[in-house]
């Protein structure tokens, strides 16, 4: 694809954002906030299992972290701003990977995939447990949502639906594009090194569980985002739904449907997810039957996902078409 | 001047003792083979010496400092680059993607999150032109698990030598090669490490008598005999410990 393609299709896809809740409404565009909400959860997730190799079932923490902590900022300090307050979601999230690192680089595998979960199910009932703090089962509802300030530039009140709609796209987006140009860096490279081969990365000359410690940190910052932006979206956060051990496992379905090989698979996945949801939930309530059909499905048939699959389709074609001018040349 | 010194190295798997006084002595520049049968303990020794294990007992010096007991990349770091025996590249990045990440190494870029890999002019030029050198340029873009079982393994040698190490620990880089791809290899390993100290396990007696010039022996983890080549294949204890023993499974 050359890079008037590109940008045509990237322009094509900034005017849907933009004039999205135009065109469908607001209960499609709540849809679509969810989308975005989950999409960057899943990227910031694949920064460890698609680029590093970490599988995480503890992920859910960081997003919980992010999500507690702006709502418990907001209800406890009066006339805190919008923006602090999701930076404060952001710097609890990674607070908590800095906690947990030292014993998270030092294993890999199932064993990390297993300390993941037991931290992961270790803070959902320590948001059970410290109700003077989280609310116990019932949460955290009803906080104040300021509205987002800067003087001289905007001044939005994102309790009306659209106004959010636009403050979340431009903080999820933002997100998941410098995870994205954190993926191109020198780092980023490293980071795909160790999942091929981290006996190598260490034998070049690169420390690999301080490596390791950064992507964590990073990961479960931007999925701290994500979890402070769900909270002010539902302006309700509970323990089953920031810390359940399901919810753990939805950017790894995402992920694995979506195909862990590419950047922009798990936010297909999201994509996915989102539109079984609204599809079955319809005529069911047993939407996760129809998931689980599905994840079933493209890991027995496309364990690329659905990204792996395009880029089968688009090898194909291309094949085909070096082998014309292959054939022309020669003929 | 030695660039890299062992002191009565010891080691032992879980008390399976496989290497016992070792004391190697490697000069600056200089071509050094180890050979021995299998099970000698010559990757053991590499093993050792390179970071992945600490040796049970013993000294080791690079370039006249301690450095028993160090870290991979803490070795690589300060001049000492490796290959490996069984194929080692990162499988799903291309030939370019692999040998940048030596060059990165070498230039001491490991955490850099501002710039894209991609724009870093100076990274990709060095990349290619060290590609070319290893008559892998053509291949570019392939990813190491599709290249054919003999690029792959220059690209295993280069890699290591991509970082630019004063001294290179090369593991049987001819392992399991037909006779023109180790006849190419050799070219390649001359070529890549003019200049530097090499030290080279082989089973080849070809490559080790064209490439070295000091060998050691070693022989159930310990050293039998070290001299130029002319002296080991004379020495009778060498002959009867593992050239004989070559010569009649050639025959065989």
């Amino acid at each position: 694809m050359n890079w008037i393609a590109k940008s045509v299709l990237w322009a094509v896809l900034l005017l849907i954002v933009v004039f999205y809740p135009h065109l469908f409404g607001l209960y499609f565009t709540n849809i679509f906030v969810v989308f975005a909400i989950f999409a960057l959860f899943a990227v910031s997730f694949n920064m460890l299992l698609g680029y590093t190799g970490l599988l995480s079932f503890g992920h859910t923490m960081f997003f919980g972290v992010g999500a507690y902590a702006t709502a418990i900022a907001l209800e406890r300090i009066e006339g805190l701003p919008l923006l602090p307050a999701v930076l404060i979601g952001l710097l609890a999230a990674i607070a908590l990977a800095i906690i947990l690192c030292p014993l998270l680089v030092r294993v890999s595998g199932v064993a990390f995939s297993m300390l993941t979960l037991a931290f992961g199910q270790l803070m959902h009932v320590l948001a059970m447990k410290l109700r003077w703090l989280t609310g116990g089962e019932d949460g955290i509802g009803g906080f104040p949502i300021p509205s987002l300030n800067i003087p001289g530039i905007v001044s939005i009140d994102i309790s009306d639906p659209i106004q959010f709609y636009y403050f979340a796209m431009v903080v999820l987006a933002g997100c998941i594009w410098v995870i994205w140009f954190l993926t191109k860096t020198p780092f980023g490279s490293i980071q795909v090194g160790i999942r091929d081969n981290a006996v190598r990365v260490d034998y070049l000359g690169f420390k690999v569980p301080q490596s390791k410690a950064v992507i964590i940190i990073l990961s479960s910052g931007f999925a701290g985002v994500a979890g402070s932006i769900y909270a002010l979206f539902q302006n309700l956060i509970s323990a089953d739904d920031a810390f359940h051990v399901f919810h753990s496992f939805v950017p790894v379905i995402m992920t694995v449907i979506g195909g862990m090989g590419s950047f922009f698979g798990p936010i297909i996945g999201s994509g996915i997810l989102s539109i079984i949801d609204e599809v079955t939930s319809r005529y069911t309530e047993r939407v996760d039957l129809v998931t689980g059909l599905i994840l079933i499905l493209v890991i027995m048939f496309a364990p690329g996902g659905v990204a792996g699959l395009f880029g089968d389709i688009r090898k194909r074609w291309f094949r085909k078409e070096t082998d014309k001018a292959a054939m022309e040349e020669n003929s | 001047m030695n660039i890299l010194e062992t002191k009565g190295l010891y080691h032992d798997y879980n008390g399976l003792e496989v290497l016992f006084d070792i004391n190697l002595e490697i000069k600056k520049g200089e071509r050094h083979a180890i050979i021995g049968p299998n099970g000698a303990g010559k990757t053991t020794l590499f093993n050792v010496i390179t970071g992945t294990y600490r040796p049970s007992r013993g000294q080791i010096f690079f370039k006249g400092n301690e450095v028993t007991g160090f870290k991979p990349h803490q070795l690589a770091r300060i001049g000492m680059g490796r290959s490996f025996q069984i194929t080692s590249t990162f499988s799903k990045l291309t030939a370019f993607q692999n040998i940048r990440m030596g060059i990165l190494s070498k230039r001491g870029i490991r955490f850099n999150l501002f710039r894209k890999v991609d724009k870093m002019k100076a990274i990709t030029e060095e990349t290619n032109e060290l590609l070319k050198r290893i008559n892998l340029n053509m291949e570019r873009d392939v990813p190491a698990d599709l290249l054919s079982y003999g690029k792959n393994r220059s690209l295993e040698v280069s890699m290591a030598m991509a970082t630019n190490p004063d001294l290179v620990m090369l593991d049987e880089p001819a392992a399991g090669m037909s006779r023109d791809e180790t006849h190419d290899a050799v070219a390649l390993i001359r070529g890549l490490t003019e200049g530097k100290t090499m030290v080279i396990i082989e089973h080849d007696m070809d490559v080790v008598f064209s490439l070295a010039d000091r060998i050691t022996v070693l022989h159930l983890g310990t050293i039998l005999a070290s001299g130029p080549p002319a002296e080991i294949r004379e020495n009778q204890a060498v002959k009867d410990a593992y050239l004989g023993e070559m010569e009649g499974s050639d025959a065989s």
